[in-house]
């Protein structure tokens, strides 16, 4: 608990430093408000749209939007990771085509995949399931594949079916690799969003940004920025918050 | 009543030719050299290594549990689950696990993770698994091998007074001549795949005093044959 507060405290010196040299960089008047908008104008915007009750709007449609994805992304991510570590060989069939895909960032597709499946929902929720897949996916496969042979042969030497050791060793004993997977992939899902909404968005946080820049807003921006920022990291404490009460410290060493 | 078992495995000449008739209730010891198959004979036994050629033949009501060298407890398990681990929701008997939690001494740790427990606790969780399972022959792997000499003392004679309470057999693997002489009924000398000797000290009664003149003996032939297979 002290040392919670310590490291409230210590944050708190930096953000207020960092806040501090903002507003001496605009008062020194080197940078126009355009280029740089004061502290001041940022905080009266957000808390116009605050108070408009524009903001909660954009968060609930993104939050809406990165949370379809990200349970579709861990949905396939872990079938399929299931399907590889279950048939070894299995793998060689769309390994190649996991890795090609891998690398190709979800941003490129934007144009094809507006072509294919228009401008609504669906083509921003593919490029978030696109970002958070292969995190997830490499995870899992890497928790569920390396389990430790010695505590196999235990279930062996108890008469386990293959399902049965699946579920009550190698599932288990990949858990923290799986939620890691699945924090990873969650800021991930974040991270796209921007990317997503750049596709004919009426609404959601990404919009929010870039119709800000249309309308040459950079404070309106700016606040944009620290809000999916700011949810973000909620987010990750809400869900890392969550894990600590579900796996009840079995896996505390790897969460923090 | 008396089971049997056969291996035989002359691939991997790991065993070749190896012939043993185990007995269901006594405490038998495999000791020999590292390398002489011991280990081998017992995972085959388990059914956890195949073989090549040769039959194990198991009568019908042999149930096996295992202890390995390791613990090798689920370490995201508490005591109790651990113990349980081997059986079903349905099979889980109260009072039985009870009984075993007094035998093995875990009083007051089934809540504990494997993680906060010394490695000598750690093998009585190990070995209340294999019991939990309600196995009517234990195989153990040098299950104390990694244990300070005090635990092992005291491991030793844990595994005694539960074989006496439970009359189950046990097939004991160890590599300590010492070890093989506290706890074994009959002493299978293992040499390259093959038993070399064995003793039959069934009426030598526990607890055995290594330094009495029989016992002596019994070590002093043992050493001599184990000493003599490293000449050939």
């Amino acid at each position: 608990m002290k040392r919670t507060y310590s490291r409230l405290l210590k944050t708190a010196i930096v953000l207020a430093a960092l806040l501090l040299l903002w507003q001496l960089a605009c008062a020194s008047g080197r940078w126009s408000t355009y280029v740089l908008p004061t502290p001041g104008k940022v905080w009266k915007s957000f808390w116009k749209m605050t108070q408009t009750g524009v903001l909660a709007e954009h968060i609930l449609v993104s939050m809406g939007r990165v949370l379809t994805g990200f349970v579709i992304a861990f949905a396939l991510a872990f079938v399929l990771a299931v399907a590889a570590s279950v048939k070894e060989g299995f793998e060689e069939y769309y390994g190649t085509v996991l890795e090609f895909m891998r690398n190709v960032p979800p941003l490129s597709l934007i144009a094809l995949l507006i072509l294919w499946f228009g401008i609504g929902e669906t083509s921003k929720i593919i490029i978030i399931v696109l970002a958070s897949f292969f995190p997830m996916f490499l995870n899992i496969r890497k928790g569920l594949s390396a389990c430790d042979r010695k505590l196999l042969e235990v279930g062996q030497a108890y008469g386990f079916s293959r399902m049965r050791s699946f579920f009550r060793i190698v599932l288990p004993y990949a858990a923290p690799d799986i939620l890691v997977g699945m924090r990873i992939g969650l800021g991930y899902s974040w991270r796209a969003i921007i990317g997503a909404e750049m596709i004919a968005a009426g609404s959601g946080l990404g919009y929010l940004i870039l119709d800000a820049q249309q309308m040459s807003r950079s404070d309106k921006v700016i606040a944009g920025i620290f809000v999916i920022g700011i949810v973000g990291v909620l987010c990750d404490k809400a869900f890392s918050f969550l894990m600590k009460k579900v796996t009840r410290g079995g896996v505390e060493d790897s969460w923090s | 009543m008396t089971k049997t078992y056969r291996v035989a495995d002359s691939e991997k000449r790991v065993l070749c030719g190896m012939d043993l008739d185990l007995d269901a209730g006594g405490i038998t010891v495999i000791l020999g050299r590292s390398g002489c198959g011991k280990t081998t004979f017992l995972r085959i036994v388990a059914g956890l290594e195949s073989y090549d050629s040769g039959t194990v033949r198991l009568d019908g009501d042999i149930r096996t549990g295992i202890v390995f060298q390791e613990p090798r407890l689920m370490p995201w398990l508490n005591v109790r689950k651990n113990i349980l681990f081997g059986l079903r929701k349905t099979q889980v008997d109260e009072a039985h696990f009870a009984e075993l939690i007094r035998m093995t001494g875990l009083e007051g740790y089934e809540k504990a993770r494997p993680s906060q427990l010394s490695g000598g606790m750690q093998q009585r969780v190990a070995l209340a698994r294999a019991l939990a399972y309600r196995a009517s022959y234990l195989l153990m792997d040098e299950p104390f091998a990694a244990l300070d000499y005090f635990t092992r003392q005291t491991m030793q004679q844990e595994l005694l007074r539960i074989h006496r309470e439970t009359s189950m057999g046990v097939l004991f693997v160890t590599h300590s001549i010492e070890e093989a002489l506290i706890l074994g009924d009959r002493i299978v000398i293992l040499d390259q795949g093959r038993v070399a000797e064995i003793f039959e000290i069934r009426n030598q009664p526990y607890p055995r005093d290594l330094l009495s003149g029989d016992m002596i003996e019994i070590q002093r032939n043992i050493i001599k044959r184990i000493k003599g297979d490293s000449k050939l």
